[in-house]
């Protein structure tokens, strides 16, 4: 088991590459389109990786959510733009430029601050967590810590999420005009 | 009975070779259809990985993905393709019907339809 | 105990032959799509080759995992798989037929529009 665990890490570098090169592709394509259909291989590319990297709760919902609902709401988008994008002045990607480096130093700044890859000592080993680890056997008899916190004992604050989703989902659904849509088509 | 990992491993690696390929399938794609093909194809060999890498890493977690994938991949294509067509996602199987009946043909109406995205 | 034995060997070797030929097909296919010249052809290079290393592949890890829940699933992706992959491809070639693609008919220009032949008209 420890040869396996060996091996996978070479997969996320593998996923990582791909990841990069999508990313690129999505910024130099001209075709709408095609750049819809390479989000979703972007998410469903980081669903995978997280699998890789051993977190399958999170990559469950890249895989649901960013493959599934985000395409279906950028192809929704697509219906009120053309199909090619006209080509932006140059001012605006080193403005760009600028924000992402910024932003990208800020975050490997912060990254110092970050406790090593499975210490037992971090924040997020030490506290409470252990706690859930080994409370929920007792409390909730189900073998899946993480969804034992977020369904039982932070259920207000799950339910409140629900709220601010199902809000989110009807605002993008008004804006969209999905629903009106069908009597709007060019011929 | 039990799984070998370097065995697993090494179609595990083929299978993200065969994604990576797609890839490249996907950014160069000349049309529409190129690209669409290269998705589809790229979800199987996707599946098909996460199912390798969970028997691999005797993880059951991972197939319920790779089972959620499958299902949404050939959504998403045929989705992707009646949008491509229709210029909506809301043109009910009824109405296609009444339009095939009013065009006669509908290969002949659809020709006015580009054939490369790109 | 020895049948048993010979029975557990015969189903690892049937097991290891047949993810090496699914990963072998699906390589291929995936060659195929990258180096054949136009659309049809990498359809067929596509579809044809999916649905047999993904059922091959599946095969192979049944056998690795035996009876247990992760063998039904990987049985229902497996079904699942042979039931939409050969309709997602005809799908998607059918939509481009529709659209007018024309297939390269000229065997050494690939690459020029042109020249090349209208495929025949539909009946």
């Amino acid at each position: 088991m420890i040869q396996t665990v060996d091996l996978t890490q070479y997969f996320d570098y593998v996923f990582m590459a791909m990841l990069l090169s999508v990313g690129i592709a999505v910024v130099r394509l001209r075709s709408l389109f095609a750049a819809v259909m390479l989000t979703g291989v972007y998410s469903l590319l980081s669903a995978v990786w997280f699998v890789s990297l051993d977190a399958v709760d999170v990559a469950f919902t890249e895989a649901a959510v960013g493959a599934g609902i985000s395409t279906v709401l950028l192809l929704g988008a697509m219906l009120l733009t053309s199909r090619e994008c006209n080509p932006v002045p140059a001012s605006r990607h080193w403005a760009a430029l600028a924000v992402v480096v910024v932003a990208g130093a800020l975050l490997f700044y912060a990254l110092g601050d970050m406790p090593v890859y499975g210490d037992p000592n971090s924040p997020a080993n030490a506290y409470v967590g252990m706690e859930y680890m080994t409370m929920t056997v007792d409390d909730i008899a189900i073998p899946n810590v993480v969804t034992a916190v977020l369904s039982s004992y932070r259920g207000f604050d799950t339910m409140g999420e629900v709220f601010v989703v199902f809000a989110a989902g009807l605002g993008v659904a008004l804006l969209l005009g999905l629903g009106g849509a069908a009597g709007k088509r060019e011929d | 009975m039990t799984s070998i990992p370097i065995l697993d491993f090494a179609v595990a690696l083929g299978l993200a070779v065969a994604m990576a390929i797609m890839l490249a399938r996907l950014f160069l794609g000349p049309t529409l259809y190129d690209r669409v093909l290269a998705v589809n194809s790229f979800g199987t060999k996707t599946v098909l990985f996460l199912v390798v890498f969970a028997v691999m890493v005797n993880r059951g977690d991972a197939i319920d993905i790779a089972l959620l994938y499958a299902l949404l991949n050939f959504i998403a294509t045929i989705a992707i393709l009646k949008f491509f067509r229709y210029r909506s996602l809301e043109v009910a199987l009824s109405e296609i019907a009444i339009r095939r009946r009013d065009t006669g043909d509908d290969a002949q109406s659809d020709r006015s339809e580009p054939t490369g995205g790109a | 105990m020895d049948l048993m034995q010979f029975i557990d060997l015969a189903l690892d070797i049937v097991s290891i032959a047949a993810l090496v030929s699914g990963m072998v097909f699906v390589l291929a296919g995936s060659i195929g799509v990258l180096r054949l010249p136009d659309f049809y052809t990498r359809m067929h290079a596509a579809g044809v080759t999916d649905t047999l290393g993904a059922e091959l592949i599946m095969i192979g890890l049944i056998l690795q995992a035996g009876w247990s829940a992760l063998s039904l699933k990987l049985a229902l992706i497996g079904v699942f798989i042979f039931l939409t992959s050969p309709t997602a491809s005809h799908a998607v070639a059918n939509a481009a037929y529709r659209a007018g693609l024309k297939p390269h008919l000229k065997r050494f220009a690939p690459g020029r529009e042109e020249e090349a032949e209208p495929t025949e008209t539909r009946p």
